[in-house]
């Protein structure tokens, strides 16, 4: 198992370069310049940011930079953003992205485990069929159309809730409700046919045949089983969720890390993007991880 | 999405007019909030908050809060007024300029001395420093040399006189000059705290400012929080306690915030199209011309824009009357510089639309079938396309340019969208087939800011037009003292500029913004910069 993990956390390092790299070549070929603008500035002006920001360097030198850079963990400063340490913009930016990923996902998997998990007890009847009819409207309505929908009706016409910014804990409520709504759906789905599947397994008709408790049966032997698909899709479920999600940032204009790369695109802002995907990269990296790992405890098949 | 997010935006507007008074005054909720305090949409997250690093509109809206210039915008017109400077007089042909300074101090209760703003101008034009708004120094003596690291930082022609007098000295005449040293990158830098902290001076914990509020809170993304300024020289004219910026960029978030009453007032351009009918029925709404323009402008150096007829023909195809109904706001152009704007300017008028005279242009330019009649099949369109960065508002003025084309013209022009970057970089090197959109903010209240577009070196504006007749024509305007006289001057300019139809003048922007009725003292002015110290909360809502 430890050895497992060592291995795979050392695949990490490679990996993470192969990303960065790929993105900064990307960006090399992206037309424009984080200072171009409507007005095109004069030759001198141009130079003069060029040197300031060493774009007038070989691009083996820049290359070599931006990898040396990423090996220390220092991204720099952004260009967009004047002064403005990189790293900084990824620690003020995470945990709005992080509570915000949190606390649809933990919704999602309450909400969806329990009426998955109803449906598959009580398959075939109009709990069932009403409750998967929702998860398919939940994973077929995109949250561009949820968010501005809810927005509409607490937001604009009853005026209960904040249509946007971040804030307080009311400034939450709709984002959250808007970014779960799909995984809700989607954990629902997942952990019925899960547990269709364990609930007629064998090991569970020898539990009924040996008289155990139904609530027994449920807790401690069919779900742990049933749960396995949702375990899963939870990787990188999680680590989508956690590392920003641009429509729901945008549509309530919420200061996290979607939103910054976003425009970090937009504006060629290279160390930035460089930052936030090596980030990402990561942070996905290292939820496959922990997902494998936890097979290891949750289904006695697996060995490491 | 965004097509969708409008829509449900939409939906909500007429839901919101059914269940409420069918015409009333005010959009949305309509409360004023306790206090003295303003909450603003201010644009995109500013890129710095030093005045001579950012270059941008957002940027320049939350400068003036914080510093206050030599002169600075008129609340209702954007004229220069008084500021740190409480008196100046040019010399005879507007070469010199010398400025008295008043008894002001820095937020840390240091004064403001005429060594502040030379070590400031110094500052922002030194070639290590890299500012991209330089170039609207580039009037002052020695400046463009300095800049480009040919001439030295005390041959700029900048000179404390003593504490309170500053005199600049030009390298040619600037009747505007006053009204420009109000852009930002003329306004003054705490030395001292910038020699401290570096590029972290504008952080609230070191910041210094010279303005009418101080910088308490800055969380990118999320808000800027200015309190008042004690030691501002204005002070007990200032009656805000407090203005909280959102930088916000999604219009449609922009419009909901507004409607439920979580902001008081929001930036230019952002209501949509669609909702300015039910809007215009409310005082909220502040709809007035703009020192702005919307234009195309044509490839010259690529077949068949480099003829002066197709150029002409194309521009004679578009009823801008018609654009400017279709598109709500904006205002009929046909000329370069906004109309309207600029008092006793006597504006050149550009060519009419004229659907008859256009086609027949076209055959003049041998698009002609045997009879000698226009045929459009001989057009080559496949060289012709109309290229605009991606936007919803540019996707709309596109499209109907291209149906007026095809009725006019019998001329199906295809529309090209591209990330703004990247048009940019492609309009820029000439890359475009036809026709490439454009447009333009005035930086100061000077004609002047628009033809200078066309009077720096040929290429660099996109079109490859900027022929040395125009260029002598603009420089020999502005040689001239007398303010009517160069105005005269300039518009002879504008109108050899007409004549050459390197552009399609297509409209006046408007101010297009929102704000509640207990905001007072904001105005929509042509620049829409709004100096804070005059803006305040009226809470009686008999004075609304």
């Amino acid at each position: 198992m430890v050895r497992f993990i060592v291995r795979r956390l050392i695949v990490t390092i490679p990996m993470v370069l192969v990303v960065v790299s790929v993105t900064w070549g990307l960006i090399r070929l992206a037309p424009g310049n984080f200072y171009t603008g409507e007005k095109p500035i004069p030759p001198a002006i141009e130079k003069n940011l060029r040197e300031r920001y060493g774009l007038d360097r070989p691009w083996y030198v820049q290359y070599g930079k931006t990898i040396s850079n990423t090996l220390r963990g220092d991204f720099g400063l952004s260009l967009r953003y004047q002064g403005q340490p990189v790293n900084t913009i990824l620690a003020q930016a995470v945990p709005v992205s992080a509570t915000l990923g949190l606390l649809a996902y933990l919704l999602a998997l309450a909400v969806g485990i329990v009426a998955g998990t109803y449906a598959a007890l009580r398959q075939n009847t109009k709990l069932d069929y009403s409750s998967m009819a929702l998860a398919m409207l939940g994973i077929s309505v995109p949250n561009f159309v949820l968010g501005p929908g809810l927005v509409l009706l607490f937001g604009l016409t009853w005026y209960v809730l904040p249509p946007a910014l971040w804030g307080g804990p009311e400034h939450l409520i709709l984002p959250v409700l808007t970014l779960s709504a799909v995984y809700m759906a989607y954990i629902a789905r997942l952990s019925r046919s899960g547990m269709l599947e364990v609930l007629r397994s064998n090991y569970i008709r020898t539990a009924r045949a040996k008289g155990l408790p139904e609530r027994q049966i449920l807790f401690r032997h069919a779900l742990r089983g049933g749960l396995l698909p949702v375990v899963s899709f939870s990787g990188p479920a999680l680590a989508l969720l956690l590392t920003g999600t641009v429509v729901v940032e945008r549509i309530f204009a919420l200061p996290g890390l979607g939103n910054y790369f976003i425009n970090a695109n937009l504006n060629r802002d290279e160390p930035l993007i460089i930052g936030i995907v090596a980030f990402i990269s990561i942070v996905v990296l290292m939820f496959n991880l922990l997902v494998d790992i936890a097979y290891g405890f949750i289904d006695p098949r697996v060995r490491y | 999405m965004r097509k969708l997010c409008l829509f449900a935006a939409a939906v909500a507007l007429t839901s919101s007019c059914t269940t409420r008074a069918e015409h009333s005054r005010y959009f949305g909720k309509t409360e004023a909030p306790e206090g003295q305090v303003l909450r603003y949409v201010s644009g995109s997250e500013p890129e710095s908050l030093d005045p001579q690093v950012s270059s941008g509109q957002p940027e320049a809206r939350l400068h003036l809060g914080l510093f206050d210039g030599l002169t600075e915008y008129h609340p209702e017109t954007g004229q220069a007024i008084p500021a740190l400077a409480e008196r100046w007089e040019p010399n005879g042909d507007n070469s010199e300029f010398t400025f008295h300074l008043r008894d002001a101090r820095w937020s840390n209760g240091d004064p403001i001395t005429s060594h502040d703003f030379v070590y400031s101008l110094r500052r922002g034009l030194a070639p290590v420093f890299a500012a991209r708004t330089a170039y609207l120094a580039y009037d002052i003596k020695g400046a463009r040399a300095y800049n480009e690291g040919t001439g030295k930082a005390e041959d700029l022609g900048v000179t404390a006189v003593d504490d309170r007098t500053l005199t600049f000295t030009l390298a040619q005449p600037v009747p505007f000059f006053p009204g420009l040293v109000a852009h930002q990158f003329f306004r003054p830098v705490p030395r001292k705290a910038v020699e401290a902290y570096g590029q972290a001076w504008t952080q609230p914990q070191h910041i210094v400012t010279s303005g009418a509020f101080t910088l308490s809170v800055w969380k990118p993304y999320n808000r800027l929080v200015f309190v008042r300024s004690p030691s501002y020289w204005d002070a007990a004219r200032v009656r805000l306690k407090q203005i909280t910026f959102y930088p916000v960029e999604d219009g449609t978030t922009i419009m909901n915030l507004f409607k439920a009453g979580e902001i008081d007032a929001l930036y230019n351009h952002v209501p949509p199209a669609a909702w300015i009918d039910r809007l215009r029925m409310t005082v909220d709404h502040m709809d007035k011309p703009e020192a702005a323009i919307d234009y195309y402008m044509f490839n010259t150096t690529k077949a068949p824009m480099t003829d002066i007829r197709v150029r002409k023909a194309f521009n004679m195809a578009i009823d801008k009357v018609g654009l400017a109904a279709y598109e709500r706001t904006i205002k009929p152009l046909t000329a370069f510089s906004p109309e309207g704007i600029f008092p006793g300017y006597p504006q050149p008028v550009g060519d009419p639309y004229d659907a008859a005279r256009a086609p027949a242009l076209l055959a003049e330019a041998g698009y002609r079938d045997a009879a000698g009649k226009y045929d459009p099949s001989t057009f080559p369109i496949a060289e012709v396309e109309l290229t605009y960065n991606t936007n919803e508002r540019n996707r709309h003025i596109a499209e109907y340019v291209q149906a007026q084309w095809k009725q006019n013209l019998q001329l199906t022009v295809p529309l090209k969208n591209m990330e703004w970057k990247t048009f940019l970089d492609h309009r820029a090197k000439l890359e475009y087939k036809g026709v490439a959109r454009a447009g333009w903010v005035g930086d100061y209240m000077d004609p002047y800011t628009f033809l200078d577009l066309f009077s720096t070196k040929a290429g660099d504006n996109g079109s490859g037009w900027s022929p040395p007749e125009f260029v002598a024509a603009v420089r020999a305007a502005n040689r001239e003292p007398d303010p009517a006289q160069r105005y005269k001057l300039l518009a002879k300019a504008e109108k050899i500029l007409l004549d050459a139809q390197p552009v399609i003048p297509l409209a006046t922007s408007s101010t297009n913004w929102m704000k509640k009725p207990y905001v007072k003292g904001m105005y929509p002015n042509p620049v829409t910069l709004h100096p804070w110290k005059f803006v305040y909360i009226e809470h009686d809502p008999a004075k609304w």
